[in-house]
């Protein structure tokens, strides 16, 4: 089996350039189409993210693979970027480099952040978005299975998805967590109806959180983010009356100076009598005044910077399980060559006794055409001497095959042999 | 079955020892599952054993003049036992929680209170198989393991609530402890719990003076050991009370204090029990 990877990433490319290469779901299947009249031998798969691009092409082929040039004059193409351009800032990878290095993203080893379980929702959109512009795609499943096979064993056999490394789920799923035991009955205050608002509110919700309230300076932004998690709104001159409420409070919002200060708090500690809060500040610059924390004993107030420490620790404790996860990835992109030998091997072996028996039949069948008057007896004999002869003089050649696809190597081509057989016996 | 007496103080009480240990390890290093299986097949050991011992010794003691558990020293292992089976309680719902650090010296504390006591009888051995008498012995010392339990998750909470209030939470796998909603609730649970178990406790205790006084209704309130007992149960009572209805104490961090002066009432009172002798007439 021969592949190819060409694309980029984070690791090589910025936001700009990524944003660049980017293919939006829609427009996958075009470009595959496309793809499909130029090298229609081949099979090929799209993995478009928002930290990385990447174009799978394989086939049984050599020949069939198109080369790293022609796969950039095609992106050139597409997205009207010079190939010159693409030819300096696109990675590409062959063959076993290649399949480790889809193993690699599909268990979420290159991802931005390490460990993170989207990756392999979008490898497994990509896989079928390939195999709906082309069915019979056997390589691709083969691939493509095997990669979801070895994320599976990384998450199952790891724990480098454990301890959270973003900031919103370290502030709900290992802060919020250690002060509340649940979120259903907790009244939660968002401020603030940006990206880090939303992204809060998805853990949250997947919390069990259930009492809502957004207020944004413009309303209609709140309205908006407040509908989605079936939340309600609040008008922004009503916010001392709603943090004397809150349980929880996620503060978001992009105000140049702190929205509450100390003076403005007293009154809100007041009004809660002495009820626990918890104020994730999540905006640049803060959006609470860091003294609120110190000075009212029953408000638990986190900065973006204290929550940035605790998800830095994480993923250092994530890199611990690096040397294992690495080591599952090695095992099957050896195993999925073996594998991919054997199978070739197989194939060889079949073709050249099929070839060896139908010549033995022939030439069976005449030498008994002149020998009529042989008994039954020595006629199987004779049949049984034949089949005995072919099978030692292909006995040898067939071992080596097989001794050779056994091979540890992870090179899809170490079948010099096999090639040699091919050509030697003229088989397909 | 003679392999029953052979099961010792030391079985169940070294068995807690390693328990205790294996939490203090999880200090300084992240979970592992090894350690996690001998924490549990320790505590599950030594609860056994634990057990074991308390039917054993228990049984025997039926047939002679004073009940085994009516001592203090049975009395103090039967506590312990509690406290064990809360313990196992939590290792099972809490399972990543270090609660053990808290919980484990309070179990080994009253073990080796009552091994220090020694057999020291609390009744005499006319009153100790009354029905009164067992009513009160049992529901003294269920109101004697919640104070234990709520003072726990009482220091639990401080320490807990300190640590996220510093900034300074441990790193993945070390040292967790339940949520602070949680700890005050069961700190708030507890102090309910001791406060119906100890005026089930005092009842029963005046209901055995009532039958055994042969001048008529007579309650020794002059006694130490009675008044300290009323005032404990009225200090639970208003701390019930308070944490229900009173805003400011329902702040999970006066809760803890609550428990806290509650286990503090609640040695006091043990301690008085122990110097001027209960049940015995020794003070009477």
């Amino acid at each position: 089996m021969n592949m190819l990877v060409i694309g980029c990433s984070h690791h090589v490319a910025d936001a700009a350039f990524r944003e660049r290469v980017a293919f939006a779901p829609d427009q996958v299947s075009g470009f595959l189409d496309s793809y499909y009249e130029k090298y229609p031998d081949s099979e090929a798969l799209l993995l478009s993210t928002c930290n990385r691009t990447e174009l799978y092409v394989l086939s049984e082929q050599a020949e069939a693979v198109p080369s790293r040039g022609d796969l950039i004059q095609l992106l050139s193409s597409r997205h009207g970027i010079a190939a010159e351009e693409l030819d300096s800032s696109l990675y590409a990878h062959q063959d076993a480099e290649a399949v480790s290095h889809l193993f690699s993203v599909s268990s979420s080893l290159d991802s931005m952040v390490v460990g993170e379980s989207q990756i392999v929702s979008q490898v497994k959109q990509a896989y079928e978005m390939a195999i709906d512009a082309r069915p019979k795609a056997p390589l691709i499943h083969r691939t493509f299975d095997a990669a979801i096979r070895v994320a599976k064993r990384v998450s199952t056999e790891t724990k480098i998805h454990e301890n959270r490394v973003s900031v919103p789920s370290v502030a709900i799923n290992v802060l919020a967590k250690q002060i509340f035991e649940r979120f259903d009955n907790k009244k939660i205050l968002v401020l603030g109806a940006g990206e880090m608002a939303e992204e809060t509110l998805t853990y949250l919700k997947a919390a069990g959180a259930s009492q809502i309230t957004v207020a944004n300076r413009t309303h209609e932004r709140a309205v908006s983010l407040a509908e989605k998690f079936d939340g309600q709104t609040a008008q922004w001159s009503e916010l001392t009356n709603q943090l004397a409420q809150a349980d929880l409070v996620v503060s978001t919002t992009g105000a140049k100076e702190p929205i509450v200060d100390v003076a403005s708090f007293a009154p809100v500690m007041k009004a809660r009598g002495q009820k626990m809060l918890f104020v994730l500040d999540l905006a640049i610059p803060r959006d609470f005044d860091d003294r609120i924390g110190q000075q009212f004993e029953d408000v638990y107030l986190y900065s973006l910077d204290d929550l940035q420490r605790e998800c830095e620790r994480n993923m250092s404790s994530r890199k611990n399980h690096w040397p294992k996860a690495r080591k599952i990835v090695a095992d099957e992109t050896e195993s999925f060559f073996r594998d991919t030998r054997r199978r070739a091997s197989g194939s060889t072996i079949a073709q050249l006794k099929k070839q060896a028996n139908s010549i033995k039949d022939d030439e069976l069948k005449r030498l008994l055409n002149r020998l009529e008057s042989t008994s039954d007896k020595d006629r199987e004999q004779i049949e049984k001497s034949f089949h005995r002869l072919v099978n030692k003089i292909l006995h040898p050649p067939l071992e080596s095959i097989r001794e050779e696809s056994a091979t540890d190597q992870s090179d899809p081509k170490p079948v010099g042999l096999l090639e040699a057989m091919k050509r030697l016996f003229q088989l397909e | 079955m003679h392999w029953l007496a052979k099961i010792s103080i030391t079985c169940f009480a070294a068995s807690y020892m390693v328990v205790l240990a294996v939490e203090l390890v999880r200090l300084y290093f992240p979970r592992s599952a090894v350690r996690s299986t001998i924490k549990v097949g320790f505590a599950v050991a030594g609860f056994f054993a634990h057990t074991v011992f308390l039917y054993h010794h228990t049984n025997l003691s039926f047939g002679q003049s004073g009940l085994w558990l009516g001592s203090w020293f049975g009395w103090s292992l039967a506590g312990a036992w509690l406290l064990a089976a809360a313990y196992l309680w939590l290792v099972f719902q809490k399972f990543n929680s270090s609660t053990g650090l808290f919980l484990l010296p309070m179990i080994l504390s009253l073990i080796g209170w009552g091994v220090w006591v020694g057999s020291d009888s609390l009744f005499t051995a006319d009153r100790e198989k009354t029905i009164w008498s067992m009513v009160h012995g049992f529901s003294l010392l269920l109101g004697t393991a919640a104070v234990a339990l709520g003072f726990v998750f009482g220091v639990m909470y401080l320490v807990h609530a300190r640590r996220i209030k510093s900034k300074t939470l441990p790193a993945p796998g070390q040292f967790r402890l339940p949520s602070l909603e949680w700890l005050r609730l069961q700190a708030e649970r507890s102090v309910l719990v001791s406060a119906i178990f100890f005026g089930l406790g005092l009842l029963s205790g005046i209901a055995l003076n009532l039958s055994t006084t042969s001048e008529g209704i007579v309650i020794p309130w002059k006694n130490p050991v009675i008044w300290s007992s009323a005032a404990l149960f009225g200090w639970l009572i208003f701390t019930c009370l308070g944490s229900k209805f009173y805003r400011p104490t329902r702040n999970g961090r006066k809760v803890a204090m609550l428990v806290l002066l509650s286990f503090l009432f609640l040695v006091i009172e043990l301690g008085i029990a122990w110097w001027f002798g209960h049940g015995t007439g020794a003070s009477s």
